[in-house]
C-alpha cells in the first residue's frame, strides 16, 4: 500500500518535472550536440550541408593553426588577469563596502551602474575615453604631466588596456557576489578572535577568507567561464589588434564562423574551447577544495 | 446608433486594412548616403504605398546580421545593400538574385553607372546582381589652407626644392606629409589602423600608389611580395608610427576623422563621402579648410550595390524600391543632400557642379580608382591582409615577412576558390 | 587576581536607547556572578561591555585599579563564552582550541601539552580532529569552554552558554560549571535568563530589569527577602503569591489585610494600600507555634509534580484572588473543596502598592 502509494507520488513527480526536463535537454542538448556533429564535417555557411565526412579533421586543423593557438594563449593570459585583478579589487572593495553603515545603497548603485551597461557600449564610451589626442583619458593624465599614452595603438599596452576596461565593467560583479558572502559570515567567530587578541588582518586570513572560500569558488569559477566568452569588448575596442595582441579565441572562432564562414572549424574549436573550459573548472573546484583541507 | 456601430467598425477595417500594406525592410550600414535614402523614402511610400522600414546597424554588424537571413530559405529583409567586398561570396553562395530580367521589363538603363562601379558592385561575370548604391573610392583629403599658405610654400620649396601644390606623385605627398608634422598640434596625416578593413582598405591605396598590385590580373597570381608592396608598408608604417598622432594604428575610419576634423592632421586617406562632412560645422574645426583630390597614382575603389536576396519575402516590391531609388531624378536628389554618386549623368549635372565645386576630382578618383580583389573569400583574405599589416605597423614582424605571410594565405585562399591551381 | 568594579557605567545607542542605565557593581575576586533578568534588560550588554566588545557610553569600568574603558579586549585578559559558542567552522576542535595560543604565540610544545590536558579535562580528546559542524550541541558547548580555559584569564564571562542546549544537559553542564569553578577558582560573571541556573549557580545574583540594577545579594537572600515585587515575582516558580492588601492600625501594631485574610505585623505601619507577598510554600496543612493564621483556598487546581504537588485555588472564597502553596506529595483536594491552611505571620513580605518596593518588617527576636 505505502510503496504504491511511493511509486504512484514517483510517477506523478516525473510527469510534473518531464516537461521542463525534456524543454531543458533541447535547449541545452541540442546546441551542443549539433556542434558536436557539425564539427565532424566541412560545413561552411556557403554550403551548408552536413555530405563531406572529415573525421578529426577541423580539430586537426583547429589546433595545427597558429593564429588558433596565440588566441588562446592570449585568452589564457586574459582571463588569469581579469579573473585575478578583479577579485582582489572586488574583494577589498568589499570588505571596505562591508564596514560601510550609512548610504550602502548609493555605494551598491553606483557600483551597479557599469554592470548593467551593455559590453558594447563599454567598449565604445571607453573607445572615446581612450582616444590618444581626443579623450579625456589622456587629457586628464597630461594635466598631471603624464605624456599620452598609447592605449589601444600598442601591442604592449592594448592588452592591459582591454583588461583594465573589463574590470572597470565586471569588478561589480565580484564586489556584489562577495559583499553577499561577507554579508552572511556569522558576526561571533569575529567577536572570540577579537576577544584571544587576533587583529584585522588575522581575523581576514584567519576566519574571512576561509569562511568566504564557497563564495569565492562559486564566484571565480563564474567570472572564469565568462571572462572565457569575452567577445564584444575586443570586438569594439581593438578587433584583436593592433598585431594580434588582444586576439581572444571567443572572437577568433566568431570570425572563423561568420568572416571565414567555416562552421565545422568554428564548432570544433568551440569544443576544443569548451574542453579546456571544463578542465579549468573542474581543476580550479578541486584546488579550492583542496585548500579547505 | 446601430449604424454608428458599423461604420466605425468599418473605419477600423479600413485602418487595419491600411497598416496591413506592404512592408520593405532594408538593412543598411550607418553612413551618411544611408541617412540621406532616409529622408527620401516617404515619397516612395507617398507614391506607392509601400512602407519601407530601414534597419540601420554599425558596419561591423552587418555581415553577422545578413548571414543567417540569407542562408534561411524566408529571410527578413526585402532589400539589401552589398559592400562590393561580400560580392564574391554573395553571388558564390547564391544568395542573391539575378536581376536583368527586371531590369529589362522596367526599361532601366544601367549604362549610366561607371564601368568600374558596375564591376564593382554590379555585374558579376556577365550577370546583374546588384545595382550601384553609392561609391567610397578613397581620396586624399587634405589642409588646402595649409597647402596654399605663401609662407608654407616658400618653406616647402627651400627645404625640398619643389612646389607646394597638390601632390601629383606618392613621394611629393610623403614629403609634404614629412613637411607638415608639427608635434604636437600638427601631424602630417592621420591613419586608420583598426583591424581588419580600415588598415586593409587603407593600405591598398599605399599599395596602388607604389605602383604595386595584389596580383596578377591574367593569372591571379598575389604579388604581395614585391618590392611596390613592401616600400608600401614601409611607408605606411612611417608614417603611422613617425608622421601621424598617437593611437593612429588602432583608429577606425571615425576616430581618424576627429583628428583630422579638428584640423590635427595636415592630410587622411579615406572615404570620399567624408568630403561633406569637413564643412559641417557640428563635426569638424576646419569648415572650408579641407580639400579632395585623388590619390596620386591610384586609390581604392569601392562602393555598396542594391540588391535583391534570394530569400526576400516581396522581390517585386524591392525590385520597385531599387527602380525608384536609383531613378535619374531620385539620384540627383540624394547627391544634392551630400550622398556620394555612382552615375555620370548626376556627375554631369550642373547644378550639382555649381553646388559641389570638387565633382570633377571626384569623378577622377572614381576613373583611376584601382579595385581591391574581388572573389569568393573576400573577408577572410580582408581578415588576413588587416592582421598581418598590423603586425607590421606595430613593429611584431617585419614589413617583408608580414607581407610574405599574408601572400600565402592570399594563395591558399584562391586556390580554394578555384582561380589558382 | 583583582576584582572587576563598574562605576555607573551606561550603554546609549545611537538614537538614544539606553540599553545599560548607571549600573554599579562590584564582583570580587573569585566569585561567581550571575547576571539574571529578563530578555532585553541589559543584562548582555553589561557582559559586553565589560569585555570590551561594547564601547561604554559613559561611566567607569575597573580591573583591579586598572581603568579600562579604553583598553583593547584582547589586552583585558577575559574569556568570553558565547551563548552561540562562536566556533570558527573550518577549523577542527583541535584547531579552536589553539587558536588563541597560536595568536599570542605560545610555544608549540607547550600549547600541546595545555591543549591536551584541557581537551582531557573536558573530555574532548576523541573529538580533537573533528569539526564543529560533527558535533553535537553540548560537544560544542565544551569547545567553547576549553578555548576560554585555555586562555587561564583574569575572569570568565559566559553568554548565556546553556540557552541553546536541552533541558537535560542543560542540568549536566550546570554542575560542571560549577564544578569547574570550583577548580579554577576563577571569577565566572555568568549571564542568563533562567532563574534556576542564577539560583543554583551563583554565590551572588545580580537581578537587573530595564537597564538597571534592581537587587544584588546571595541567592537564599534575594530570594528571602526581595527587593521589590518584581524581583519576587521573577524568582521561584510558582513565584511569591502577590496580592492587593490594605494596612489598618490595630492597637499598637498593624494588620494587613487581604480578601478576608487578616495578618498581624509589628510596629505601626502606615495604613493604607499595599502587596503582599506570599512564598507558596510557607504555608502547612496544620497549626503550630509559628504557624498560627488560618488562611482558607478554594481548590482550583491540584497540580501532582512528584515530589511536591501545587495547589491552585482562590483565596477566601471562590471569587478571590488567584494563590499557589506548595503542598506535600500526598496531598488531593477536590475541585471546589475549601482548604484551610496555616500561615507563620513572620514570613509575610510587604511592597508598597505604588513603586513595588519592599516594606521593611521587625519582628521581635524570638
Amino acid at each position: 500500500m505505502a510503496a504504491g502509494l511511493a511509486r504512484r507520488d514517483r510517477r506523478f513527480g516525473l510527469l510534473m518535472a518531464g516537461p521542463g526536463l525534456a524543454a531543458m535537454l533541447l535547449v541545452v542538448l541540442f546546441p551542443l550536440v549539433f556542434t558536436a556533429w557539425t564539427s565532424l564535417y566541412e560545413f561552411t555557411l556557403l554550403r551548408p550541408v552536413h555530405d563531406l565526412f572529415v573525421g578529426l579533421g577541423n580539430f586537426a586543423a583547429a589546433l595545427d593553426d597558429g593564429g588558433f593557438r596565440h588566441a588562446l594563449r592570449v585568452t589564457l593570459a586574459f582571463v588569469v588577469a581579469v579573473v585575478l585583478l578583479e577579485f582582489l579589487l572586488g574583494l577589498v572593495v568589499a570588505l571596505a563596502l562591508d564596514s560601510v553603515e550609512r548610504g550602502r545603497a548609493v555605494y551598491y548603485a553606483i557600483l551597479l551602474c557599469p554592470l548593467l551597461m551593455n559590453p558594447v557600449v563599454v567598449g565604445l564610451i571607453w573607445r572615446m575615453f581612450l582616444h590618444p589626442t581626443q579623450g579625456i583619458v589622456n587629457y586628464v593624465i597630461g594635466l598631471a604631466g603624464i605624456a599620452p599614452v598609447n592605449w589601444l595603438g600598442d601591442p604592449a599596452v592594448a592588452f592591459w588596456t582591454l583588461v583594465a576596461v573589463d574590470i572597470w565593467h565586471q569588478v561589480s560583479f565580484m564586489v556584489v557576489l562577495l559583499l553577499a558572502g561577507l554579508a552572511a559570515l556569522p558576526p561571533e567567530p569575529y567577536e572570540a578572535a577579537r576577544m584571544e587578541g587576533a587583529g584585522p588582518i588575522r581575523a581576514f586570513f584567519w576566519i574571512t577568507l576561509p569562511l568566504l572560500r564557497p563564495v569565492i569558488t562559486v564566484t571565480l569559477l563564474i567570472r572564469l567561464i565568462f571572462a572565457v566568452r569575452t567577445y564584444d569588448l575586443v570586438y569594439i575596442m581593438t578587433r584583436g589588434g593592433p598585431g594580434n595582441a588582444t586576439d581572444l579565441v571567443s572572437y577568433f572562432i566568431y570570425r572563423q564562423a561568420f568572416v571565414t564562414l567555416n562552421l565545422g572549424r568554428a564548432a570544433a574549436m568551440s569544443l576544443v574551447l569548451l574542453a579546456i573550459v571544463l578542465l579549468l573548472t573542474a581543476w580550479l573546484h578541486r584546488y579550492m577544495r583542496s585548500l579547505r583541507a | 446608433m446601430t449604424r454608428a456601430l458599423m461604420l466605425s467598425t468599418a473605419a477600423i477595417a479600413l485602418l487595419t486594412g491600411a497598416a496591413d500594406a506592404r512592408t520593405i525592410h532594408i538593412l543598411m550600414e550607418s553612413v551618411p548616403d544611408t541617412r540621406f535614402v532616409q529622408e527620401v523614402v516617404p515619397e516612395f511610400t507617398a507614391q506607392t504605398g509601400i512602407e519601407v522600414d530601414i534597419e540601420v546597424v554599425n558596419y561591423a554588424e552587418m555581415h553577422t546580421k545578413l548571414v543567417p537571413q540569407l542562408v534561411a530559405p524566408a529571410g527578413s529583409y526585402d532589400v539589401i545593400v552589398v559592400d562590393f567586398y561580400w560580392v564574391g561570396e554573395f553571388t558564390k553562395a547564391g544568395w542573391l538574385q539575378p536581376l536583368d530580367e527586371r531590369i529589362a521589363a522596367s526599361g532601366f538603363d544601367t549604362s549610366v553607372y561607371f564601368p568600374a562601379m558596375m564591376d564593382l558592385v554590379g555585374r558579376v561575370d556577365g550577370v546583374v546582381y546588384m545595382l550601384p548604391f553609392y561609391n567610397y573610392a578613397m581620396a586624399l583629403t587634405y589642409r588646402k589652407d595649409l597647402l596654399e599658405d605663401p609662407a608654407e610654400q616658400a618653406a616647402f620649396a627651400a627645404k625640398y626644392g619643389t612646389p607646394l601644390r597638390v601632390p601629383q606623385g606618392w613621394d611629393e605627398y610623403l614629403k609634404q606629409v614629412e613637411f607638415f608634422t608639427r608635434k604636437p598640434d600638427l601631424h602630417g596625416v592621420v591613419n586608420q589602423g583598426l583591424r581588419p578593413d580600415p588598415i586593409a582598405m587603407e593600405w591598398s591605396n599605399y599599395l596602388f600608389a607604389r605602383g604595386g598590385e595584389y596580383y596578377d590580373p591574367a593569372t591571379w597570381e598575389p604579388k604581395l611580395t614585391s618590392p611596390e608592396a613592401v616600400a608600401a608598408l614601409e611607408d605606411y608604417k612611417r608614417n603611422v608610427q613617425e608622421f601621424g598622432p598617437l593611437g593612429a594604428a588602432s583608429f577606425g575610419f571615425d576616430e581618424a576623422f576627429n583628428v583630422a576634423a579638428q584640423g590635427k592632421a595636415y592630410s587622411y586617406i579615406t572615404y570620399n563621402f567624408f568630403r561633406t562632412a569637413y564643412d559641417d560645422p557640428s563635426q569638424s574645426a576646419v569648415v572650408g579648410k579641407m580639400e579632395l583630390a585623388p590619390v596620386p597614382v591610384a586609390g581604392l575603389n569601392g562602393g555598396w550595390g542594391w540588391a535583391i536576396p534570394r530569400s526576400s519575402p516581396d522581390p517585386d516590391a524591392a525590385w520597385q524600391f531599387i527602380a525608384w531609388i536609383e531613378s535619374p531624378e531620385i539620384a540627383k536628389r540624394r547627391a544634392a543632400l551630400g550622398g556620394s554618386p555612382t552615375r555620370a549623368d548626376v556627375f554631369a549635372d550642373p547644378d550639382l557642379n555649381a553646388k559641389y565645386p570638387y565633382y570633377p576630382a571626384l569623378q577622377a578618383l572614381l576613373e583611376g580608382s584601382k579595385n581591391f580583389p574581388v572573389f569568393t573569400y573576400t573577408p577572410q583574405f580582408v581578415e588576413v591582409l588587416g592582421r598581418e599589416l598590423s603586425l607590421a605597423v606595430t613593429g611584431e614582424k617585419e614589413p617583408a615577412a608580414a607581407l610574405a605571410a599574408a601572400n600565402e594565405e592570399f594563395r591558399a585562399l584562391l586556390r580554394q576558390d578555384g582561380k589558382l591551381p | 587576581m583583582p576584582d572587576i568594579r563598574l562605576e555607573q557605567v551606561s550603554k546609549v545607542y545611537p538614537g538614544g536607547v539606553t540599553a545599560v542605565d548607571a549600573v554599579s557593581l562590584d564582583i570580587r575576586d573569585g566569585e561567581l556572578m550571575v547576571l539574571l533578568g529578563p530578555s532585553g534588560c541589559g543584562k548582555s550588554t553589561t557582559l559586553r561591555m565589560i569585555a570590551g566588545l561594547e564601547p561604554i557610553t559613559t561611566g567607569r569600568l575597573w580591573i583591579g585599579e586598572r581603568l579600562m574603558n579604553e583598553v583593547d579586549p584582547k589586552d583585558r585578559d577575559l574569556a568570553f563564552v558565547f551563548q552561540s559558542y562562536a566556533l570558527f567552522p573550518h577549523m577542527t576542535v583541535a584547531g579552536n582550541l589553539a587558536f588563541g595560543m597560536r595568536i599570542r604565540g605560545v610555544p608549540r610544545a607547550e600549547a600541546g601539552r595545555r591543549l591536551q590536558e584541557v581537551a582531557a579535562t573536558l573530555g574532548l580528546t576523541e573529538l580533537l580532529e573533528r569539526k564543529p559542524g560533527q558535533l553535537s550541541g553540548g560537544q560544542r558547548q565544551r569547545v567553547a569552554l576549553g578555548r576560554a580555559l585555555l586562555r587561564d584569564p583574569v575572569a570568565f564571562l559566559l553568554d548565556e552558554p546553556l540557552s541553546n542546549l536541552d533541558a537535560k544537559l542543560r542540568a549536566g553542564m550546570r554542575t560542571e560549571l560549577i564544578k569547574l569553578h570550583r577548580r579554577v577558582g576563577r571569577t565566572m560573571i555568568h549571564v542568563t535568563h533562567d532563574q534556576v541556573e542564577a539560583m543554583t549557580m551563583a554565590e551572588r545574583i545580580c537581578i537587573m530589569r530595564d537597564g538597571r540594577i534592581v537587587q544584588v545579594g546571595a541567592p537564599m537572600e534575594v530570594y528571602r527577602n526581595p527587593a521589590d515585587t518584581f524581583v519576587a515575582g521573577f524568582l521561584a516558580s510558582p513565584p511569591m503569591n502577590l496580592l492587593d492588601a490594605r494596612i489598618e492600625p490595630e492597637g499598637a501594631g498593624a494588620l494587613v489585610i487581604a480578601h478576608g485574610l487578616r495578618v498581624p505585623l509589628p510596629g505601626a505601619l502606615p495604613p493604607g494600600p499595599v502587596t503582599l507577598g506570599l512564598r507558596p510554600e510557607e504555608v502547612t496543612l496544620a497549626p503550630d507555634g509559628a504557624a498560627r493564621i488560618a488562611l482558607d483556598t478554594v481548590t482550583q487546581a491540584v497540580e501532582a509534580l512528584g515530589p511536591e504537588v501545587i495547589l491552585v485555588g482562590a483565596l477566601g472564597d471562590p471569587r478571590g484572588p488567584e494563590v499557589s502553596w506548595r503542598m506535600p506529595r500526598d496531598f488531593t483536594a477536590a475541585i471546589g473543596q475549601p482548604v484551610r491552611l496555616w500561615l507563620d505571620p513572620t514570613t509575610v513580605r510587604l511592597f508598597e502598592a505604588k513603586s513595588g518596593v519592599a516594606i521593611a518588617l521587625s519582628w521581635p527576636k524570638p
